[in-house]
């Protein structure tokens, strides 16, 4: 079995979605489809023996939809002669889900056009790599970009031809329908008013505007699969068809000149046209966070070869290469600083607003923007592997999936199609031989309309209730309902740091009730920090950090190193000892400036038969508090006591505070003793702890908290806890900001701030919150909706909803559930209020 | 054509011809008289609505029958 992902254009709602899914799985050889009608993908298994992807493809162009293809433009060099070339071209052309392949020796290039998501760049190149030749791309995200939005221009500027159809002749049409009515008959000519004119009229706008609907109908038919087209070609095919009989043989029996519903067919199409073209408008509009993303991306990059200074396409950088960037540049791709000192704003990648200082050593990020001094960097990562490559791509990968939410609302959309014709049949039916006679009033009217319907006969009757029905029941908002909010909420995520992996992430983050923090690495800063310099009498702090920096200038030890850089940062003067002797578990031994000094834990003054009887009650406190005492003595006298300790990050206590009230249950879990987790957990402000938990057991910690019924969050290092994200419902690993590609979990956090665990959860809640009010929204347009259509009201009132209203109705759902998603937009979580 | 898509292609068309059928005997068997028009337009749609429901159904059925 082979899984592969096509990328599917021109699917308007979920029961498209639900027909190609369907035509798929009905293909001989495929096991399971699922697509996505927001990012436009159906991803398949399928068995290569019995069905290749280009089948899948014609299956899905079948049925009227496009299938975008993708091209790549490579660099092949080693090839020597036609027969390497056909080699080429002959290994691509094997690969599922390659089209073509242009293989050109003398320019060292290949042109692969292939189907995106069925077969990736990575696997073309791999597959030249594997026949001995080097191997490069030129291709970038921002061709991506650029084909998307043709798309969408296409889609917008075909729905915005048809408008221009189908208004200004509806209107016509309109006027000539009334114009024996209220104030019309003294400026609309009579001659608008004939049934002739109006056919003429209506035609176009039924055949050029509306045949879209008649096409994918057809289409869809012929393969087994049903979709709301089938509504609208139904709904439009009959009112105009009735009408068209009227006019032309008004003696047929199906209600003569009074019953040409001419407006129902002409203002039908045009609603429906109206609601696809603000559709098109705004849909994209919620992927806006992918596309700001991909125009981080900087086009240039200055790099140093040969000595000089050149520009070059910042494809073309390669790894190794030494990048400038002058104050007010992006950054390319990521690296190393290896020269100069700034200040880099990384707010678009990290979602920090504080510019970051940046010296060399520090890591840099590409896309990020330096704001003041001009430094050089060694290229590190580049293309695809850099931060925001994957960052795109995790995020694309998020919103290509589906939550369970999502799903049921598909499969209720998806079988709404058929339910519904069953309820046109039902009330059809039910007109045509009960209620008609038993409820008809001459003076009915349609509801908003002057029109009487006082000649229509039971079938003409009886079908307008039935078409009415068929169009209002358009199940399309309900297909939007969840993925466009997921959608926003994925790309609110990425905006402010926080990758969702899926769709199914952000349901479950929601409805967390219990997060669980790792110590090391998440709460505290993962590296040991000087806390307290405590003199002996006759000894000042700075001599007494001075000769322990001396002592340990040259170790190794992270507590040592700890020291030097407290003392740098004291600004204390770090000099070097003469001698320097480690002395294992016990601590060191140096000589400065000709006196001998002790630096160690209590064994070690013992060993040495140093008195520090007074320093022990500090030393006692210190360890009180979780951090290392370590005891320095010079010339065999105790100096004093030095605290080294691994310190919270700042802002945890006010990210626990926030959890908290929320109403979450806050622990800590660590393998470190009781004691010192206990300190931690103080200072940070969590109350329960779990300490000296091995790491193997912290997937066992979260599965006892689950058994106890709570929805965990494990929030930890994405590499050593990994068994304990896998096993909670939500896994949260704390990013690097570089290498997310390697992170595991359902979240990420790019930068280490637990305050976004806060936003991370905000920004779910806030999702699932707007996927709640689109469900609403869409649920009450068709459950308020059908009812009337029906005719519910009409014994009581003699008033029933016109094909045309119910048109409208049917567009305004679609669109007051795309315009609230993007109300979402707005959202800023509570730490990132000002 | 293939052997699954021609009897689909039988088994909606019949079943929706037949409901056509029952409608019009329905018609008749009411005691109402409605027009000739009423009676075959009604017919016409209640075939064409049929057809659309029963379709995918069968054809759905038929491929799954033959894998």
């Amino acid at each position: 079995m082979k899984q592969t992902s096509i990328p599917v254009e021109g699917m308007t709602c979920a029961a498209c979605v639900a027909r190609v899914e369907r035509a798929l799985k009905n293909t001989p050889g495929v096991t399971d489809a699922v697509v996505n009608l927001v990012t436009g993908k159906a991803s398949v298994e399928y068995d290569p023996e019995k069905v290749s992807v280009e089948q899948l493809v014609n299956t899905i162009r079948e049925l009227g939809y496009q299938v975008p293809t993708g091209e790549i433009h490579l660099t092949v060099r080693g090839m020597s002669c036609a027969a390497c070339v056909a080699r080429v071209e002959r290994a691509l052309s094997e690969l599922p889900g390659v089209l073509n392949v242009a293989v050109s020796l003398p320019a060292e290039a290949a042109r692969v056009t292939f189907y995106p998501g069925t077969v990736t760049p990575t696997q073309i190149k791999e597959a030249i790599a594997g026949l001995g030749y080097e191997v490069a791309e030129k291709a970038t995200g921002q061709e991506a970009l650029d084909r998307e939005r043709q798309a969408r221009r296409q889609e917008i500027h075909r729905q915005a031809r048809n408008m221009w159809v189908a208004w200004p002749l509806s209107i016509l049409v309109m006027l000539g329908m009334f114009r024996d009515v209220w104030i019309f008959p003294r400026f609309v000519p009579e001659f608008m008013g004939n049934t002739l004119f109006l056919w003429a009229l209506t035609t176009p706008v039924v055949f050029i505007a509306g045949w879209q609907f008649f096409v994918h109908s057809f289409n869809g038919l012929k393969k087994g699969a049903t979709d709301m087209n089938l509504l609208y070609a139904t709904g439009i095919g009959a009112a105009y068809i009735i009408a068209t009989i009227n006019t032309l043989w008004p003696g047929a029996g199906f209600g003569g000149k009074g019953a040409t519903f001419f407006e129902s067919a002409a203002l039908l199409t045009a609603f429906i046209v109206l609601g696809r073209y603000l559709e098109a408008l705004t849909r994209g509009r919620v992927s806006e966070a992918i596309r700001k993303l991909l125009n981080l991306q900087p086009k240039t990059a200055r790099v140093i070869r040969e000595g000089r200074e050149m520009e070059i396409a910042a494809l073309d950088v390669v790894p190794g290469d030494v990048v400038v960037v002058r104050p007010g540049e992006s950054i390319p791709v990521d690296g190393r600083v290896i020269e100069g000192h700034s200040a880099v704003d990384e707010s678009m990648i990290t979602g920090e607003s504080i510019p970051v200082e940046k010296k060399p050593g520090d890591e840099v990020i590409g896309a990020t923007i330096n704001k003041t001094g001009t430094f050089k960097f060694e290229a590190t990562r580049v293309g695809r592997d850099t931060a925001l490559a994957q960052i795109i791509r995790l995020v694309e990968d998020a919103q290509a999936t589906k939550a369970p939410v999502q799903r049921l609302a598909d499969f209720v959309a998806g079988h709404f199609i058929a339910g519904v014709h069953v309820l046109a049949l039902a009330v059809f039916l039910f007109w045509f031989f009960y209620g008609y006679h038993a409820f008809f009033r001459p003076d009915s009217h349609f509801i908003l309309s002057p029109y009487s319907l006082a000649q229509v006969g039971v079938f003409g009757f009886a079908l307008l209730l039935s078409v009415t029905t068929l169009v209002i029941s358009c199940p399309c908002a309900l297909g939007l309902a969840t993925p466009s909010a997921m959608m926003a909420g994925t790309g609110k995520g990425a905006e402010n740091g926080i990758l969702f992996k899926g769709a199914d992430a952000v349901e479950a983050t929601a409805t967390l009730q219990a997060v669980l923090f790792d110590k090391t690495g998440t709460i505290t800063r993962g590296e040991p920090s000087l806390t307290g310099v405590i003199p002996a009498p006759g000894f000042t702090r700075e001599e007494l950090l001075s000769l322990a920096a001396a002592a340990e200038k040259n170790s190794e030890h992270p507590l040592g190193e700890a020291i030097v850089r407290g003392a740098e940062k004291a600004g204390v003067a770090v000099e070097e000892a003469e001698e320097f002797e480690a002395i294992p578990g016990h601590g060191i031994k140096a000589r400065y400036q000709g006196r001998t000094i002790l630096l160690g834990n209590r064994r070690l003054m013992e060993r040495e038969g140093v008195s520090f009887e007074a320093l022990l009650p500090f030393v006692e406190s210190l360890e009180q508090d979780g951090k290392t005492a370590m005891l320095l003595a010079m010339d065999g006298q105790a100096a004093g006591v030095i605290a080294v300790a691994d310190t919270i990050k700042e802002n945890v206590p006010q990210a626990i505070a926030r959890l908290k009230k929320m109403g979450m249950q806050v622990i800590m879990i660590t393998g470190d003793n009781r004691r010192t987790a206990e300190a931690i957990a103080r200072q940070a402000g969590i109350e329960k702890v779990l300490a000296e938990v091995l790491p193997q057991d912290k997937a066992e910690e979260v599965r006892k908290l689950q058994a106890r019924g709570l929805r965990v969050a494990m929030v930890g290092d994405g590499i050593n806890d990994a068994p304990a994200l896998a096993a909670a419902d939500v896994g949260m690993a704390i990013g690097t900001g570089t290498d997310i590609a390697k992170e595991t979990g359902e979240v990420i956090l790019i930068k280490a701030d637990l305050r976004d665990v806060v936003s991370a959860i905000e920004i779910a809640r806030a999702t699932m919150r707007k996927v709640r009010q689109n469900l609403v929204w869409a649920f009450i347009y068709n459950s308020l909706g059908i009812p009337i259509a029906a005719g519910v009201l009409y014994p009581f009132t003699g008033l029933i909803v016109s094909p045309e209203l119910a048109a409208f109705f049917m567009a305004m759902s679609s669109v007051s559930v795309t315009l609230n998603t993007l109300l979402l937009k707005r959202f800023v979580p509570s730490m990132k209020r000002g | 054509m293939s052997d699954p898509a021609r009897k689909s292609l039988l088994i909606y068309t019949g079943i929706s011809l037949a409901a056509a059928l029952l409608f019009l005997l329905a018609t008749y068997a009411t005691g109402i008289s409605y027009p000739p028009v009423a009676r075959t337009g009604g017919a016409v749609w209640v075939f064409i609505l049929s057809m659309i429901i029963t379709m995918p159904i069968v054809i759905s059925y038929m491929n799954k029958r033959h894998i």
